[in-house]
């Protein structure tokens, strides 16, 4: 029974891993297809670093992406501190008012905010594409830095008012490096929700404000290039660092 | 007068709502005394304390600190220092910077904040890990911890809300008489909560015994226990027979099915007033033989405690719980079964008149000793 169960954990992990693998074996094949294997080569990721174009794009959603995390993380934070530390009046209605977008599909997002912006008169660009992508993922840092407030024990503030502190001292003294880890992980949360996004995307961007995603999905028309792969591979990477930084800080927060 | 007292309350009284939770009541502490406040669990204890903090706004009444009323200043601005039930360390600082933090704050001088913080964590014998974090500490230490924080920046009062509640048995018993030893030592006032009578009265100079939101005695530790005021507080201190009684006369009282006992009358009673007569089951005497002014009875259960025997006795229609220690039970006492005939009788100054129903028991003023 327990070599059934062992052999289950690995087959989900080949399961979960075989399409990163395969992205990553992929991106050196001297092929131009997928299926044939025909050798080892960098040139996918020299062709990447000369295409201007997916480059553009990758600039287009990494700066959307912070742009909308660091919006959505802030006003989150905001509003989670103020739910979580003082009896706001329609307490509950907040709570599940917060869920809704998560809710509610994204094409019913797309469609309505494309319906605002243009009533408004407003262009599609780099902002409108900053405030649809808030919107999907204000909800999600609110409720990561929610989960974390609430855990507090609410005499540390006390304590810390007790011992002279003025509220701001308290905040910054006691309460923020508290809820640090929770703010990162609400903005790392928030900058890949917004990263790969398509559909919220696909409504609010305009001429010049192609986002990655966007541009991958439109070049299925086109067939895929093994550039995508190389580019796939480079983003693994990134987030393994990414992981691996934050993991090592966790470690030695845990250790020190 | 010309000393002023530590903490003064005035009239003070909090409402939830429409829920009363602390009476208005009148409070003075003296400076260096260790004061208890001692009560079952939701009578108010913390509400109380809170209020002197300043965590809570009293709903009515004001509070005096060293003389001066400090209903307009903030709790940062108060001159003392809460310890908290659950020690409220906090978790991201080490055990130095915890202790630290108050002098941090006041920008104290960096030798001066060193030495100090040396001193607290000395003055609690935790000098040795000062880099640790709270979570790599026992429940003793960071009690310790929790108090060194306290005390570092010399405030007139430290408050401790039931600060041995969260420790086994044996490290309270250690840590009540490290907490007496630290409050001589550093002569600071401390306002103790507890719900533990042993603890209140082992360790303080006064206690007040409060009971669903109302103070109804208070007094140093053999007062409380040898003459308590009223009901509650002559049961919820060691134990007590409460005997049901009537007053025949203004100075003697009467128990149905017994007639006269012996008992001390302070405080005026009208004849034919329902009282009770509160006598501790250690100053009943247990003969197998009749006694003068003893009442006989019927041995209905005996247990035995090791250092003493427990005896529940039938007499007329109450039942008395008389302790009698190991080694003074006579051989004659020690062969009765149960069932078998005893005589209970007690001296007069043993018993205590007191008045039938808690609520009619007069307000009180408590001042230092
Ligand atoms: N913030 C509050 N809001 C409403 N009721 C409260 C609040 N704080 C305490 N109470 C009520 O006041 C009563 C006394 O509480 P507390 O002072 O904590 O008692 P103790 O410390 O003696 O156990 C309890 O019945 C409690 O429910
Ligand atoms: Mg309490």
């Amino acid at each position: 029974m327990d070599r059934v169960v062992a052999w289950f954990c690995r087959l989900v992990f080949v399961f979960l891993y075989v399409p990163i693998v395969a992205v990553v074996v992929y991106s050196f094949n001297a092929s131009e297809v997928s299926y044939r294997f025909t050798g080892l080569t960098t040139h996918w990721y020299s062709d990447l670093f000369h295409d201007d174009r997916l480059l553009a794009t990758l600039r287009t959603s990494i700066v959307v992406g912070v742009l909308a995390a660091l919006v959505a993380t802030a006003i989150g934070f905001l509003t989670a501190f103020s739910l979580a530390r003082f009896q706001v009046k329609g307490r509950a209605f907040f709570l599940g008012a917060i869920l809704i977008p998560l809710i509610v599909p994204e094409i019913v997002i797309g469609v309505s905010l494309l319906e605002v912006f243009s009533s408004i008169g407003m262009q599609t660009g780099i902002l409108t594409l900053v405030l649809g992508h808030i919107v999907i993922t204000l909800p999600l840092a609110t409720l990561v830095q929610m989960g974390a407030m609430a855990a507090l024990d609410p005499s540390l503030s006390e304590a810390a008012t007790d011992l002279g502190a003025t509220g701001w001292i308290t905040f910054r003294r006691v309460l923020f490096p508290l809820l640090r880890p929770s703010v990162l992980a609400a903005f790392l949360l928030s900058f890949t929700t917004s990263f790969s996004n398509i559909v919220i995307s696909t409504f609010t961007s305009g001429v010049g404000s192609t986002t990655l995603p966007l541009r991958i999905y439109s070049s299925l028309r086109t067939g895929l290039t093994p550039e995508l792969n190389a580019l796939g591979t480079l983003l693994v990477l990134f987030t393994l660092v990414v992981i691996f930084l934050v993991g090592v800080r966790q470690m030695r927060r845990i250790l020190a | 007068m010309t000393q002023t007292s530590a903490v003064r309350l005035r009239g003070i009284t909090k409402s939830f709502g429409s829920n009363l939770v602390v009476e208005p009541l009148d409070l003075e502490i003296g400076r260096n005394e260790f004061f208890s406040i001692l009560g079952p669990s939701g009578c108010g204890k913390t509400t109380l304390m809170r209020m002197i903090t300043g965590f809570e706004t009293p709903t009515a009444g004001s509070v005096e600190l060293d003389g001066k009323t400090v209903d307009r200043v903030p709790t940062r601005q108060r001159d003392l220092n809460m310890l908290f039930q659950s020690y409220a360390l906090f978790p991201h600082l080490s055990v130095y910077e915890n202790v630290a933090f108050e002098l941090r704050v006041r920008k104290t001088a960096k030798a001066e904040l060193d030495r100090r913080v040396r001193e607290a964590l000395a003055l609690v014998r935790l000098e040795d890990f000062p880099q640790r974090k709270p979570s790599e500490l026992s429940g003793g230490q960071r009690q310790r911890v929790a108090l060194a924080r306290a005390v570092v920046g010399r405030p007139a009062v430290v408050l401790l809300d039931e600060p041995l509640g969260a420790l086994d048995q044996k490290l309270r018993k250690e840590m009540q008489f490290e907490l007496k030893r630290m409050q001589r030592e550093v002569g600071i006032t401390f306002i103790y909560v507890t719900h533990d009578q042993e603890e209140a009265l082992t360790m303080s100079d006064r206690i007040a015994v409060m009971s669903k939101g109302r103070v109804l005695q208070v007094a140093g530790p053999t007062e409380i226990y040898d003459a308590p005021n009223s009901r509650f507080v002559a049961s919820f201190i060691g134990s007590c027979n409460l005997i049901d009684a009537v007053m025949s006369s203004a100075d003697t009282v009467e128990v149905a099915g017994l007639g006269p006992v012996p008992a001390t009358v302070t405080g005026g009673f009208a004849t034919g007033t329902q009282v009770v007569v509160a006598v501790r089951p250690e100053r009943m005497t247990l003969t197998d033989r009749p006694t003068e002014g003893s009442f006989a009875g019927v041995i209905s259960e005996r247990v035995f405690l090791g250092d003493e025997w427990t005896y529940h006795v039938k007499t007329g229609g109450t039942e008395l719980t008389v302790r009698v220690p190991s080694g003074e039970t006579s051989a004659a006492l020690a062969t009765l079964p149960e069932g078998g005939q005893v005589w209970v009788s007690w001296p007069t100054a043993a018993g205590r008149v007191l008045p039938a129903d808690d609520t009619t028991s007069p307000s009180l003023i408590g001042s230092p000793a």
